[in-house]
């Protein structure tokens, strides 16, 4: 029988789980009893850890089965997180002209009262601004 | 004069106060971003092997060796689909914080700008006057932005994140089988050696094989608690979007906040719980 969906997965490996469960009560009760010797309990319960590992199998199967059937999920989220950072984006470009204006305003007044080392100090600013809003919109 | 100035500040900070009021968003978003416990039972699940190993042998030994080489293949994609819910929550933290689209920083150096050439000829109180209504009408537009830009989140997040989060319990329950196949393993061997075992002759190898049960038994029992606790946290998070995605145009109301708030705090105790165990 193929194992396609994960529902069926899950189950077939309850039942192992099951199976391994109901040996072991049984085990236990004849080892009690004194109704069976040391190594065919062994290997007994060597069956029954073997089941238990193939019931372990069964659940990579359906975890894996569960990472493929979210990747298209997982692609769709990004997508989400993507755009809003975009919107992010947007509010601090608005941020760095803001920044730039404040600085123009600070060069022009400046320039009107005509002091050398503020202008420089000003153009640095706007220079700055620049390199900040070019450096924005190249990434 | 400065009446008006009075009154129209209270008018646009009553705006405002109708406005920005994600806070809570902000907190849910932020513990469901740290929610622990995934992480540490993923590892705990790709390192079954090496725990189960001494206890089995033969033909038992070998499906489980290729059952460790197939958990390890899986490990990383199996931790990516928490990474990709954790920087979602990240991300909405960010779009619902009070930081984010604040542009009050730049029109402080617009008034520091102006103030610091008095030759200009404007006085400084009025900069601040002026700045200060500027604050707040950007603020009030940002925040309109900011309010649009949470809900269509929200809204376009939802559906995967609920089929993600959904997918993420699955992965803790099959942790949990085999972890519980695990015990069972251990367990039942050192229950069956034992009982072949005769006291009075091997006292101290029956003494050791006890002592180690104990002691593995409350390591499994610890362990059974976190992927519980782990599970929790999820369905936490999961009702707290759906709550957010079903009340999009209601976020302010108080009765949302507080059950926002309620979820935030749910998460944060799971959390505590799962880092002190």
């Amino acid at each position: 029988m193929a194992l396609t969906t994960q529902a069926q997965i899950e189950t077939v490996a309850a039942e192992l789980n099951n199976c391994a469960d109901i040996i072991h009560e049984r085990l236990m009760k004849a080892v009690k009893r004194k109704e069976i010797e040391r190594p065919a309990a062994q290997l007994i319960f060597q069956d029954e850890i073997i089941l238990r590992q193939k019931a372990n199998g069964l659940y990579i199967n359906a975890a894996n089965g569960v990472v493929t059937g979210l990747a298209e999920t997982q692609k769709s989220l990004l997508e989400t997180i993507v755009s809003a950072k975009q919107k992010l984006k947007k509010i601090n470009d608005i941020a760095t002209f803001i920044d730039l204006t404040a600085d123009l305003i600070v060069l022009a007044a400046a320039i009107s009262a005509a002091k050398p080392p503020a202008i420089l100090a000003a153009l640095k600013e706007i220079k700055k601004d620049c390199e900040a809003i070019k450096g924005a919109a190249d990434s | 004069m400065k009446f008006i100035q009075v009154a129209i500040t209270f008018a646009f900070a009553s705006l405002l106060f109708g406005c920005t009021n994600l806070k809570e968003v902000q907190d849910f978003a932020g513990q469901s971003a740290q929610l622990s416990g995934y992480t540490e039972l993923t590892t705990r699940f790709r390192d079954t092997y090496y725990r189960e190993q001494p206890y089995i042998s033969g033909d038992a030994d070998r499906l489980a060796q290729e059952n460790d080489l197939r958990r390890k293949a899986a490990y990383q994609d199996l931790l990516k689909i928490h990474q990709t819910i954790s920087v979602y929550m990240q991300t909405l933290a960010t779009l619902a914080g009070d930081k984010s689209f604040d542009l009050t920083p730049g029109i402080d150096s617009v008034a520091s700008g102006i103030k610091a050439y008095p030759e200009f000829g404007i006085d400084k109180t009025q900069v601040d006057a002026l700045s200060g209504l500027a604050k707040i009408a950007a603020k009030w537009a940002t925040s309109s932005y900011q309010q649009r830009a949470v809900r269509e989140f929200i809204k376009e997040g939802n559906e995967p994140l609920q089929t993600a989060l959904i997918g993420m319990e699955k992965l803790i329950g099959y942790y949990q089988k085999t972890n519980d196949n695990e015990w069972k393993t251990i367990n039942g061997l050192l229950e069956l050696e034992l009982s072949f075992t005769d006291q009075s002759e091997d006292k101290l190898l029956v003494t050791l094989a006890r002592a180690h049960l104990q002691a593995k038994a409350s390591e499994y029992q610890l362990a059974d608690k976190k992927y519980r606790e782990a599970r929790k946290g999820i369905q936490t998070i999961a009702q707290g979007h759906g709550l957010l995605v079903e009340n999009l145009d209601k976020l302010s109301r108080q009765e949302i906040k507080d059950s926002l708030r309620q979820f935030a705090k749910d998460i944060k105790a799971i959390n505590d719980h799962i880092n002190s165990m």
